[in-house]
């Protein structure tokens, strides 16, 4: 079974490590670097200005350890066919379970370690502690991260019945208690209570273990919501095939429709609206893209900054839409239905044409508030007109019509 | 003739998966196709969609091929997958109304005929529902409403029986039974036997992408007149001459 983990394992850090290379573009590096630079600056400049004894100190100190501790789940890289698959070798998923813990407290406790290096030296300045004191501070940091993921381990047997035990309230009040205590009366009292929650974790895990049933369904969510999270960070640097958006009926906006008529030359034009609309990945696109971009427009002043802005935002949504009209082609009736492909083409551009006004006008509407001349909203008006016109009537169908002949 | 495949070569590659196949479906008849997985039936049905095109030979429905009009050609054709398919944003009363406005049907009367099949399918109060969402049976039950609201002259049918309870299963045949009266051809393809056996006017077993016999149930018996009495002995006797 740790076998199997490890095979898993390889597979998953193979997986992790290409997705890791598009990240970590030669463009994104160098910006991260620019970034932390700064960060490392800031914060030395910060400290350079404080005294011992802040009575915020503390706090600050309680709440980034709390946050971090929380940081590294438990890694079980279980599968959807294993509650099929291995059920039957139930027993024997405890030395796979050990082994999957083993391989998330790496990662966790690297986590706790370069927080606390962080940390040291406001430590030190703000409350005067000495170097003994900060290494205590961080074991007991280590050890009550160790518990937490000792506690997600014992979760994945139905130990308490229906009620796991590490929900999220108890971890965050066993990591307060600890830190609040190694912080206020000292790191060697956190340690001590950290070491006890430790050990009281381990001797009713392995009391318990062998006489309860594995939680398939949940861990098997869990996993899935893990892996989720991954891929949706990885997607927003380049495409992962893994993330597909949910679906929400938002009753509340059906209002929308009302203007599409059940007739047949709007056949798409009902599918791609409603598609839209209560799918989460492209309106989320819009809407997020949308909201910056009037954020930004309020915020810039001048005389062709806005004009260049609202043109770049309307052309970045305009853009990202094009894939949304292959959504439907796994879906044979697409196929099927006897409406001619052009129909769908024009539908489409439809679409674009009423999402691309909306965001132009909206992002008109802000740049006349935040620039009261009439020059501005008059060539930002006119700018945006024709984009839309290009990108939607123009630029939209012969992009698709010549994907579409591949 | 309501459907027409002569001679057609075809699969998903280049290799190919059917070698030159010829049947046809007459008016009001229903057709089973028969043969094992992997013999063809789905590539076959894939062909006469539209989903797949022909290295070789013709799809012909009263006479139109899809490269003449495919609109005209989709028009005559309604579909239920063996695996449903189905929007996910779209609900159970959407599906519909997206049928009939890809069909080009009437509100009024395809609605009426809409609330009918929902009865019979026990749909009727889910209608705000994503079927999505629903259990295998019920997207099948779905997919068979949206067929049926249609004025289709050929029903292409996958596997109906699997999935679908007795009583859905008999709902289907009745509707079958009822558009075969008003001139509709039917092509099922199926595994259930016994049912095929008892509903279909004809058969045509395909097997290794080729159509090994093809007739009624007396002319299947008298063709292989030691086979056996039912469709199940002879498709069994049929598949067993391949594997000595």
């Amino acid at each position: 079974m740790t076998g199997l983990f490890k095979t898993r394992l390889q597979r998953h850090l193979r997986e992790m490590a290409k997705y890791l290379r598009l990240v970590f573009n030669d463009f994104f590096v160098f910006a991260l670097l620019f970034f932390l630079g700064g960060l490392g600056w800031g914060y030395s400049n910060v400290l350079k200005t404080l005294k011992a004894g802040l009575w915020w100190a503390p706090l600050v100190v309680l709440l980034v350890l709390v946050i971090v501790a929380q940081i590294g789940r438990f890694a079980t890289l279980i599968e959807d066919a294993d509650r099929v698959f291995l059920l039957p070798r139930e027993r024997a998923m405890h030395a796979y379970l050990v082994a999957a813990r083993r391989y998330s407290q790496f990662l966790a406790q690297c986590t706790q370690l370069i927080a606390l290096f962080i940390l040291a030296p406001f430590l030190s300045v703000a409350l005067g502690w000495t170097l003994p004191q900060v290494l205590v501070l961080a074991l007991a940091q280590v050890v009550l991260k160790d518990s937490l993921l000792r506690l997600d381990l014992a979760s994945v047997y139905q130990v308490t019945g229906q009620r796991r035990m590490n929900q999220w309230p108890f971890k965050w009040l066993l990591a307060i208690v600890v830190v609040a205590s190694g912080v206020w009366l000292s790191p060697y009292v956190g340690l001590l209570l950290a070491l006890v929650a430790d050990g009281a974790v381990a001797v009713w895990e392995r009391q318990h273990w062998q006489s309860q049933q594995i939680r398939w369904r949940e861990q098997i969510k869990i996993e899935d919501n893990r892996m989720l999270g991954i891929y949706r960070f990885f997607n927003m640097f380049t495409e992962v095939p893994m993330v597909s958006g949910t679906i929400k009926r938002r009753r509340y906006l059906d209002w929308l429709f009302k203007g599409i008529k059940p007739i047949h030359s709007q056949t798409y034009l009902y599918l791609f609206s409603r598609g839209m609309v209560r799918g989460t990945d492209f309106s989320g696109l819009v809407v997020r893209l949308t909201v910056i971009g009037m954020l930004l427009l309020y915020f810039v002043r001048g005389e062709w900054l806005p004009v260049i802005l609202a043109a770049l935002f309307i052309y970045l949504i305009g853009f990202q839409l094009l894939p949304f009209f292959q959504q439907y082609d796994d879906v044979v009736f697409t196929h099927v239905y006897p409406v001619l492909p052009a129909l769908r083409l024009k539908n489409f551009v439809k679409l674009v044409t009423l999402i691309l006004s909306t965001t132009a006008l909206l992002l008109w509407v802000v740049v006349v508030i935040a620039n009261p001349h009439l020059m501005t909203a008059g060539i930002t008006l006119a700018v945006e007109v024709v984009e839309v016109w290009y990108l939607a009537r123009i630029y939209t169908p012969h992009r698709l019509a010549r994907a579409d002949q591949k | 003739m309501a459907l027409e495949v002569s001679h057609v070569v075809g699969g998903y590659s280049q290799i190919p998966v059917l070698k030159d196949i010829s049947f046809d479906v007459k008016d009001g008849e229903l057709v089973g196709l028969i043969g094992l997985n992997g013999a063809g039936k789905s590539t076959t049905i894939n062909h006469v969609i539209g989903l797949l095109t022909p290295h070789k030979g013709k799809i012909s429905i009263n006479g139109i091929t899809i490269d003449q009009d495919s609109q005209a050609y989709k028009q005559q054709i309604a579909y239920i997958p063996e695996t449903p398919v189905l929007y996910q944003e779209l609900t159970l009363r959407e599906h519909l109304e997206m049928t009939m406005m890809a069909y080009d049907l009437d509100q009024k009367v395809a609605w009426d005929k809409a609330h009918d099949l929902l009865k019979t399918f026990r749909l009727a109060n889910k209608l705000d529902w994503f079927p999505a969402n629903f259990s295998k049976g019920m997207k099948q039950k779905v997919m068979i409403v949206c067929a049926f609201l249609t004025n289709a002259k050929l029903f292409i049918i996958d596997e109906p029986f699997l999935g679908l309870d007795p009583l859905a299963v008999n709902d289907l045949l009745n509707l079958i039974e009822q558009r075969k009266k008003t001139g509709a051809s039917i092509l099922m393809s199926t595994h259930v036997l016994d049912t095929a056996q008892r509903y279909c006017d004809r058969f045509v077993l395909l097997h290794d992408g080729q159509v090994k016999t093809e007739g009624t149930l007396s002319e299947l018996q008298a063709a292989l007149p030691e086979a056996g009495e039912s469709l199940n002995d002879i498709y069994l006797s049929m598949t067993k001459v391949d594997r000595a």
